[in-house]
C-alpha cells in the first residue's frame, strides 16, 4: 500500500491571536500599577526600608540621608561607617554635620537669590535600614536638627504596596 | 438551471500586527513608569535650634493640665506614661520572621533561641535544613512580632496570648492583619497552653459567619461574612496592638486638652528603627500627630 506523503506545501497563518491576549493582560497590569505622578522619593540600595501604614508622600525633592548596615550616606557619598555612629559617644556625628551645614548654607543661599525666606527649617529625609539601632539613627537624626535640618521625614515601604 | 451554491468563504482574521506594534511600544514604556512597591514617608519635627538653646534660663514650670503623653519601649515591655503616671506594662516576647532565601519560606524564632543559635556558632535553620548566614542574618530579617504575654508576675515568664485576627496573607502563609474586638471592646483572646503558652487555647474558637464583629479601626464594626469567617486566624495577639487600643482610649478621654495630639516615644539604644516606625504607625493611628522622640535614660 502507498504511503500518503504529508503536505508540505501549504503556508500555516501564524496567529498572533494568542499573543494579542497576553498583551493585553499585560497591559492592563502595567497601567494598573502606573504612577503616573513619578516619583520624588527613591529607595537607596542595600538597605530594606520598614513598612508602615503612612501614605505620605513627599512633595518636593529633599536631600537624603541613608544609614544602612555599613555606612551614612549623605548625597550620594559615603560619610562615615554605621559601626563608627555607634561606638561615638557623642550625640553629634561631626563629619555629616560638616556636609550637611554646607548643603544648608547653599540652599538659604539659593532661597535669598530667589527672593524666599532663608531662615525657614530645612528638610530633609532619611532611609534608615530596619534593622539600624534606634541609637545611630537618634544620633544622625540629632545632627540633621542642628544643621538646619528640623523638618525630618523617614522613607518607608507603604503596606501591601500601597494597595487599598 | 441548478443554482450555483456559494461556497463559505473563508473567515480571514485581522490583520493585528499594527496592534502588536503598538503593544511591544506601550509595554517597555509603561515598564519604566511602574511602581511595584510605593514609598511613602513619616514626618517627625524636631524643635527648632533657637528653641534647643536654653540660654541658662529657668525652665518653665510644667503645665499641671497637660496629658504629657509619653511610650516607652524596653527589651520587655511597652508602657504608656501621662501626668508622671504610667499604666500597666505590656509585656511581649520578640519574634523574628525570615524569608530563607534557599527555600523561599517564612521561618519565626524567638529572639532570645536566634541569639542563642548565632552564638554556638551557627545560623538560624530553615524549613528546608539549610542554615543562613550568621553574619548577616540580622538583615535578612522580614518581620519583627511583639507577641504580647500574660504575666502573674515581674519573675512568671508568663503565656503567650492568642487572639482573633483578620487574614492578611494567602491560605499557605496566613498573615495576622486586624485584631477583632467584641461588642465592649476587648480583644477576642486568650492565653496560651503549654510551655510559655505557645499552643493555641482550645477554648479560643474562630467566630462563625454571622457574628458581629469590629477592628480597633473606626467605624469598622461588621458582620462577619462565610468567606471572612473562613479565612480568619487564631495568631498571637501583638503587644502593638494592645498599646493602640490604649492610645486610641486615651486620646478619647482627654480630647479637649491642649497638648492631646502630642506623644513622645521613648526608647533604649538597641531597639530596631522597625520598632520605632511600628509605635509611629500606632500613635498616628490613634490621633497623635505631632510625635517627638527621645532616649530612655538619656
Amino acid at each position: 500500500m502507498a504511503r500518503k506523503t504529508r503536505k508540505y506545501s501549504e503556508d500555516v497563518p501564524f496567529s498572533l491571536t494568542s499573543m494579542m491576549d497576553m498583551m493585553t493582560i499585560i497591559l492592563v497590569f502595567m497601567i494598573k500599577n502606573m504612577d503616573a505622578e513619578g516619583q520624588l522619593l527613591t529607595q537607596a540600595e542595600n538597605l530594606i526600608l520598614p513598612i508602615s501604614t503612612s501614605k505620605v508622600q513627599p512633595k518636593t525633592v529633599s536631600l537624603t540621608v541613608v544609614v544602612d548596615a555599613n555606612y551614612v550616606i549623605a548625597d550620594n557619598e559615603k560619610v562615615v561607617p554605621t559601626a563608627d555612629v555607634i561606638a561615638q559617644e557623642d550625640l553629634l556625628v561631626t563629619k555629616l554635620d560638616e556636609i550637611l551645614k554646607d548643603r544648608r548654607a547653599i540652599e538659604q543661599e539659593h532661597a535669598l537669590k530667589m527672593g524666599l525666606p532663608a531662615d525657614e527649617a530645612g528638610n530633609i529625609i532619611v532611609q534608615i535600614d530596619k534593622n539600624i539601632p534606634y541609637d545611630a539613627m537618634y544620633k544622625v537624626m540629632a545632627t540633621c536638627g542642628f544643621s538646619g535640618y528640623t523638618n525630618i521625614a523617614f522613607a518607608v515601604m507603604q503596606k501591601n504596596g500601597g494597595e487599598e | 438551471m441548478a443554482k450555483q451554491i456559494k461556497k463559505p468563504g473563508k473567515v480571514e482574521e485581522p490583520d493585528l500586527l499594527p496592534a502588536m506594534g503598538l503593544f511591544t511600544i506601550l509595554i517597555p514604556m509603561l515598564l519604566t513608569m511602574t511602581a511595584f512597591s510605593k514609598l511613602a514617608i513619616v514626618e517627625v519635627n524636631l524643635p527648632e535650634r533657637s528653641m534647643m538653646n536654653l540660654d541658662n534660663e529657668t525652665p518653665p514650670e510644667p503645665d499641671q493640665q497637660a496629658l504629657n503623653l509619653s511610650l516607652a519601649i524596653t527589651s520587655d515591655y511597652l508602657v504608656i506614661g501621662a501626668r508622671g503616671g504610667f499604666q500597666p506594662n505590656v509585656y511581649f516576647k520578640e519574634m523574628w520572621t525570615f524569608r530563607c532565601k534557599s527555600d523561599a519560606k517564612l521561618v519565626t524564632y524567638a529572639m532570645d533561641d536566634v541569639k542563642a543559635t548565632v552564638e554556638s556558632g551557627h545560623g538560624p535553620k530553615c524549613k528546608d535544613g539549610s542554615e543562613m548566614d550568621k553574619e548577616k542574618y540580622l538583615y535578612e530579617i522580614e518581620t519583627i512580632e511583639l507577641w504580647a504575654i500574660n504575666k502573674e508576675s515581674e519573675e512568671d515568664p508568663g503565656r503567650v496570648i492568642w487572639a482573633l485576627y483578620s487574614n492578611g496573607g494567602s491560605a499557605e502563609e496566613p498573615a495576622a492583619d486586624s485584631a477583632y474586638v467584641d461588642g465592649n471592646n476587648n480583644f477576642i483572646a486568650l492565653p496560651g497552653e503549654g510551655t510559655l503558652g505557645l499552643t493555641p487555647p482550645p477554648a479560643l474558637k474562630k467566630p462563625a459567619a454571622g457574628v458581629a464583629l469590629a477592628t480597633l479601626t473606626p467605624n469598622s464594626a461588621r458582620t462577619l461574612k462565610p468567606d471572612v469567617a473562613a479565612k480568619n486566624i487564631i495568631y498571637p495577639l501583638s503587644a502593638y496592638d494592645l498599646i493602640a487600643k490604649d492610645l486610641i482610649a486615651i486620646h478619647t478621654q482627654f480630647i479637649d486638652l491642649e497638648d492631646v495630639d502630642n506623644i513622645i516615644i521613648v526608647a533604649n539604644d538597641d531597639t530596631q528603627f522597625d520598632k520605632i516606625i511600628q509605635l509611629m504607625d500606632r500613635s498616628k493611628e490613634a490621633g497623635f500627630t505631632k510625635i517627638n522622640l527621645a532616649k530612655l535614660g538619656g
